[in-house]
């Protein structure tokens, strides 16, 4: 190596070693003074997908405020500061940066999607952002990552439960399952669960249909499904297309039993299908909005003094229930708050019940893996919402 | 004595010199200066920004080089992007390549797809070649999601951290120098390809292909060769884009990032390579300016405090676009060389 060559080196290495140490020093008392804590997250708020990340940073946001309003944790205030990434990963990233380095928060509760969080994952690990994603996904803890704390059923194991149910409790005869899905990771995801399930139970698929999530109309799909003699119809798609599922279906006088997963398990199907609406069962992680369990009494009392009336009830349950842990967590952590202690504070986590927003929610050192519980629903259309058919429910063990 | 106003060219390669007097080569050295003590400056944030200004930088030059000097509109670009990124993980990660070839791979299996896409393309203009190219962007989506043995499909690919002759550069602000380098690479190529015959065939082409023929330009080779840069440009932008994220995603090159894109072009100048370095910075950088504007309304007018909507960017956004048409058809670039002559001629008006 000639000698120029190596002074240059020698100069960049030196650089990245002031960058190095000016990291680790920022990493200690990040985002904490003696009167208040500054979080972080990240959650689409513009575009095409706002409407499910809106429901969310609220609830995230107005458990924070309960918090502070009761006195704060610690003798601390909590601000939060929320960046809408727009639902896109280099957004996302930028945001996460933006957070670390700009505003010095001492975490980010979360870095939304599933994208938006796998590209954020080395910067998680450098910055130790514990953080819970709007999302799930198996490379969120197996095998474990240090920062991430998984929340939420993840979709085979609720197609599983969908399946178990359908077997074990749908009292019908001659069950025959229809498929509509999207090419989508949780669409396909979905089928493979349910055709490798049903096979267990003997319980014939007798048609895979594609439903595209900006569907309007799904008469192709309504009709093919009658022509297969599909009585039990499970959907893994989002809102807004199994809106239009339910809806055609009833145009065309189809009223087999149909099921969906928890992006489509909430109050808003119900009150935008009304009858259509009848004969749908949802599964869902998050407690209903009409339960009467402790945790969404408070989330409906969090909600009514905040002036909020979200349209995607699931979802600012789910948003209030996050925070709920943060907020224990910082509370557990103590005096002495920084990224680490918050971290090994969630891990101590050991069955926490948050009162009915969540199935009991466990974390420890070697395992930030969620529960595997569900609990499904059913559409009131009278009372215009899901009420509980189950209590919290695992696949079974085949 | 004689006083020298202007800049007098005796010779055509003094015509065509890309820094043609001391002070512009002066301001150039400060600016290359002013470039290599920038991380020192800023935070990671900007830091961060800035590397993607450098990609979105080297992906509208490619577009400028097939929109605005060709005349050859592509609502594909985003699609390029994607082979170039694909092929630099899928070579650095599977096959353990260094960057000297990752980074070169993209851009010629981009500029294999671009003469792919080019050649059938040919005879389509206006509407039309938009409508092709759109198409071409999303079956390259589909394939991606599709061949999941390749492409990781839905779940993406993670790209490994740049290794520069043993040093691995897994910080921004080191990753910075490398993008750097490249965009200057780039940019420097480009501005030479616009001042020779290429470039002069590609203007032709664009002004009118017809009279361009019967001067001599073989307009399938230019047309052909307009989408093969073009793409190349967009492979070495992916690839650089793979670096900086780490992880890449079919979600990540759709059809709106090939509008934006085209946005950069459009508000930076068509037909310009500066223009195109001015448009991604905009396009890149704009949306952050709005915000610290209105967050700094919000702490200066109380009354104004806690109204601020990440929705007001987007519009803030688009009627600066829309007043960039309306006003400004040249893009930033003619703002520029207005902003150039102004000074040059002070305190003359001409």
């Amino acid at each position: 190596m000639s000698g120029k060559a190596k002074f240059i080196k020698t100069l960049l290495m030196t650089g990245l070693l002031v960058l190095l140490t000016a990291c680790l020093a920022m990493a200690g008392g990040r985002g904490v003074t003696d009167k208040e804590i500054t979080l972080g997250m990240v959650l689409v708020k513009t575009g095409p997908v706002a409407a499910l990340g809106i429901p969310q940073g609220d609830g995230m946001i107005d458990y924070m405020n309960y918090i502070n309003e009761k006195g704060g944790i610690n003798g601390r205030q909590i601000k939060v500061i929320w960046e809408d990434d727009g639902f896109q990963a280099p957004k996302s990233v930028a945001a996460v940066k933006k957070l670390v380095a700009r505003d010095n928060v001492l975490t980010i509760m979360t870095t939304g999607g599933t994208n938006q969080t796998i590209a954020n994952m080395k910067n998680i690990s450098r910055y130790k952002i514990a953080n819970i994603p709007n999302a799930m996904a198996l490379e969120f803890f197996e095998p474990l990552h240090p920062y991430i704390f998984a929340l939420g059923a993840l979709y085979e194991w609720q197609y599983q439960v969908i399946v178990d149910y359908i077997n074990d409790d749908l009292k019908m005869k001659d069950k025959r399952i229809g498929v509509v899905y999207t090419k989508k990771e949780y669409g396909k995801k979905g089928l493979d669960a349910i055709k490798k399930r049903a096979a267990k139970y003997n319980i014939p698929v007798v048609a895979e249909l594609v439903l595209p999530t900006g569907a309007v109309d799904a008469s192709s799909q309504v009709l093919a499904l009658q022509q297969a003699g599909a009585n039990i119809v499970i959907t893994c798609d989002v809102l807004p297309p199994i809106i239009s599922f339910l809806k055609t279906a009833e145009k065309y006088n189809y009223w087999p039993q149909v099921f969906g997963f928890n992006w489509a398990t909430d109050d808003l199907l119900v009150k935008a299908c009304g009858p259509a609406a009848k004969n749908y069962i949802g599964a869902g992680f998050v407690g209903g909005w009409a339960d009467d369990s402790p945790g969404i009494k408070l989330v409906r009392e969090i909600a009514a003094k905040y002036d909020r009336k979200p349209k995607l009830t699931s979802l600012y349950i789910g948003g209030v229930g996050v925070s709920m842990l943060f907020a224990e967590a910082i509370k557990r952590a103590g005096k002495n708050l920084t990224p680490d202690t918050l971290k090994a504070a969630l891990e101590t986590l050991r069955d926490y019940d948050t009162g009915g927003i969540f199935p009991l929610v466990t974390y420890t050192t070697k395992s930030h893996a969620p529960a595997k519980k569900v609990k499904l629903y059913k559409a009131d259309v009278e009372k215009k919402c899901l009420v509980p058919l189950t209590d919290w429910r695992s696949p079974k063990d085949m | 004595m004689a006083i020298r106003s202007k800049i007098f060219c005796e010779t055509y390669h003094e015509d065509i010199k890309l820094l043609n007097t001391y002070w512009s080569k002066a301001w150039m050295g400060l600016f290359i200066i002013g470039l290599f003590i920038l991380p020192f400056l800023g935070d990671t944030y900007m830091v961060y920004m800035v590397n993607l200004c450098c990609i979105a930088t080297v992906a509208a030059v490619g577009l400028n080089l097939l929109t605005g000097f060709t005349g050859q509109i592509s609502l594909g670009h985003a699609a390029f992007l994607a082979i170039g990124a694909y092929t630099g993980t899928i070579l650095s990660e599977g096959l353990n390549m260094p960057f000297w070839v990752t980074v070169p791979a993209g851009g010629l299996v981009a500029a294999a797809a671009g003469i792919l896409v080019g050649i059938p393309c040919l005879r389509l203009k206006g509407l039309y070649l938009a409508m092709a190219t759109m198409s071409f962007g999303v079956m390259v989506e589909y394939v991606l999601i599709t061949l999941k043995g390749v492409t990781g499909g839905e779940r993406g690919m993670y790209m490994p951290e740049v290794d520069v002759f043993g040093m691995v550069l897994n910080t921004d602000e080191s990753i910075y120098y490398f993008l750097l380098v490249i965009t200057a690479i780039m940019i420097v190529a480009a501005k030479n390809i616009v001042r020779t015959r290429v470039g002069r065939a590609f203007v032709a082409v664009r002004d009118r292909d017809i009279a361009a023929e019967v001067m001599g330009v073989n307009l399938t080779l230019y047309k052909v060769m307009a989408f093969a840069l073009s793409s190349f440009y967009a492979g070495v932008a992916g690839v650089m884009y793979a670096y900086v994220m780490g992880h890449i995603h079919p979600e990540h090159f759709t059809m709106l990032h090939s509008v934006e894109y085209l946005a950069m072009i459009i508000v930076g100048g068509l037909g310009s390579i500066l223009g195109s370095i001015f448009g991604a910075i905009f396009i890149v950088v704009i949306p952050e300016f709005i915000k610290i504007l209105a967050q700094t309304i919000e702490e200066a007018i109380p009354a104004m405090a806690g109204k601020y909507d990440d929705e007001w960017n987007i519009a803030a956004f688009g009627l600066l676009i829309m007043l960039f048409l309306i006003f400004e058809p040249g893009g930033l670039n003619s703002i520029w060389q207005r902003l150039k002559i102004g000074f040059k001629n002070w305190p003359f008006t001409y």
